[in-house]
């Protein structure tokens, strides 16, 4: 048992590897609790734009240590990673340009074509490679048999509804009343 | 020049009922006088209409099928038998999961360091080994299959295709479906027709698209008994990449900021899925690539 745990906690350390130092940003106003659970003691109050060491994830929580040297868990959501923290947008704004076609509402974005959209333009199809991919495909009755043997079960989840059109805050063409489809 | 000819024939035919007879009599002297036109004329016109109707489930795989054999000559599968088959098991059972769990779902690991992932219609799914090695565990990766499995489930890339630059070409590929020989239609559809519909992947889906394939994705990978937040740590993940990092521009360029998506799973999902967040994450068979 003790073996055991040395060697998941070595693993994790191997797994966590280059995430180590990763850091992120609070986007609101967050407890910071003593376990990763809603009634679990609150260690203290953390405000919005926190900066936070990340530690670990488990479930819908992430272990976090503050500037300040206090450790706890808060949930993943509340924290945003990169230089862009709570900003939102990410680096995107400096290396495309958003365009916007009216009649459709289909929003393009444009940009640094690298190499691999150059790739993709210039490919000619390969049919050999396509045949060896089909010899990899498994039935799902073999996929499920092979989760259940690695512990997965089942579970009976309803999709979560979206709105289409109801693309909002951050984004570029949000802004833009031709991208909002009825 | 003849493109020219051709939308200018293309326009006189669309508003022909308004106009006087006497300018179409003008316009079919003049095709008269030149046949190939005609041909041109009538030819972009059936592709219209082809392009326009909707895409049957043969049809789709075998478009799907053409598109990942030019994936697939961008970037060859990456030669490991024992990876390939590990995607398929996780892949194959997330899609198990879902509304169309008799589609012929296919999975495959590229090999280009670059980070990306790419559904085709019909249910073939390729993935970078560039994505796959930001991957912390099984979760992440089903988390990572589900939106894809989403994106041919919603029939997003068809519906950009017929949308988009790609309309001409996919109008060529079925009119051709008539005449392709039983078998292995995807080889039929030519390989120009093939590069014009490849545009999708340089250009990208509509962010609604996107946003609804995290989302859907999310519930998807939750039916399947994993942690349907894992996909928040690979957003994570991607976020602290440097968007200036050549390995992440296509993907950047052709999907919302990683920032976004986030904000949008924040906004639609937010706790609405915790139930499952006890699901799994860390499995033993999880396949690690150097
Ligand atoms: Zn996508």
């Amino acid at each position: 048992m003790k073996q055991h745990w040395i060697s998941l906690a070595l693993a994790g350390l191997i797994a966590a590897g280059a995430s180590w130092a990763d850091s992120g940003t609070l986007i609101r106003a967050t407890p910071l609790k003593q376990k990763p659970l809603l009634d679990a003691a609150t260690v203290s109050e953390l405000p919005a734009n926190s900066r936070l060491n990340i530690v670990a994830r488990k479930g819908a929580w992430m272990q976090v240590k503050t500037a300040s040297g206090q450790s706890g868990w808060v949930k993943l959501l509340n924290v945003r990673t990169g230089s862009a923290g709570s900003g939102g947008g990410g680096g995107l704004g400096t290396l495309g340009k958003v365009i916007t076609t009216g009649s459709s509402g289909t929003t393009v974005t444009t940009g640094v074509k690298g190499l691999s959209a150059e790739q993709i333009e210039n490919a000619k199809p390969n049919f050999a490679e396509l045949d060896k991919l089909k010899q990899y495909q498994v039935s799902s009755g073999s996929a499920t048999s092979s989760a259940r043997q690695a512990g997965l079960g089942a579970q009976s989840v309803p999709y979560v509804a979206y709105t289409r059109g109801s693309a909002s805050g951050s984004n570029t063409d949000a802004t833009s009343p031709m991208n909002r489809r009825p | 020049m003849k493109q020219n000819l051709i939308s200018l024939a293309l326009a006189t035919l669309l508003v022909a009922p308004l106009t006087h007879a006497l300018d179409l009599g003008k316009l079919v002297d003049e095709l008269n006088k030149n046949p190939d036109l005609v041909n041109a004329v009538s030819g972009a016109v059936q592709n219209t209409i082809d392009a326009n109707r909707t895409i049957g489930p043969k049809e789709e795989a075998a478009i799907g099928d053409g598109l990942a054999a030019n994936l697939l000559g961008a970037a060859p599968l990456v030669n490991d038998a024992a990876l390939q088959r590990y995607v398929n098991q996780v892949g194959a059972w997330v899609a198990s999961r879902s509304e169309a769990p008799n589609l012929s779902w296919r999975f495959g690991v590229i090999d280009s360091p670059n980070v990306n992932g790419f559904a085709t219609p019909g249910g073939t799914i390729l993935i970078t080994r560039g994505l796959y090695q930001k991957l912390n565990d099984e979760a992440e990766l089903a988390g990572v299959l589900a939106h894809e499995i989403s994106h041919v489930l919603l029939h997003h890339h068809i519906r950009a295709i017929q949308a988009g630059k790609g309309r001409e070409a996919m109008g060529n590929a079925l009119q051709g479906f008539a005449s392709y020989k039983q078998g292995d239609t995807a080889r039929q559809i030519g390989a120009n027709a093939l590069s014009g519909m490849s545009e999708v992947f340089v250009r990208g889906l509509d962010k609604d698209d996107e946003y609804e394939a995290d989302i859907r994705g999310m519930a998807l990978a939750a039916r399947a008994g994993y942690n349907p937040y894992a996909l928040v740590s690979v957003l994570q993940a991607l976020s602290a990449i440097n968007p200036a990092d050549g390995t992440v521009q296509l993907m950047f360029s052709t999907h919302p900021a990683p920032n976004d998506r986030l904000n949008k799973i924040d906004q639609v999902v937010g706790d609405k899925l915790e139930r499952y967040a006890t699901g799994a994450e860390e499995t033993q068979r999880f396949y690690r690539l150097k």
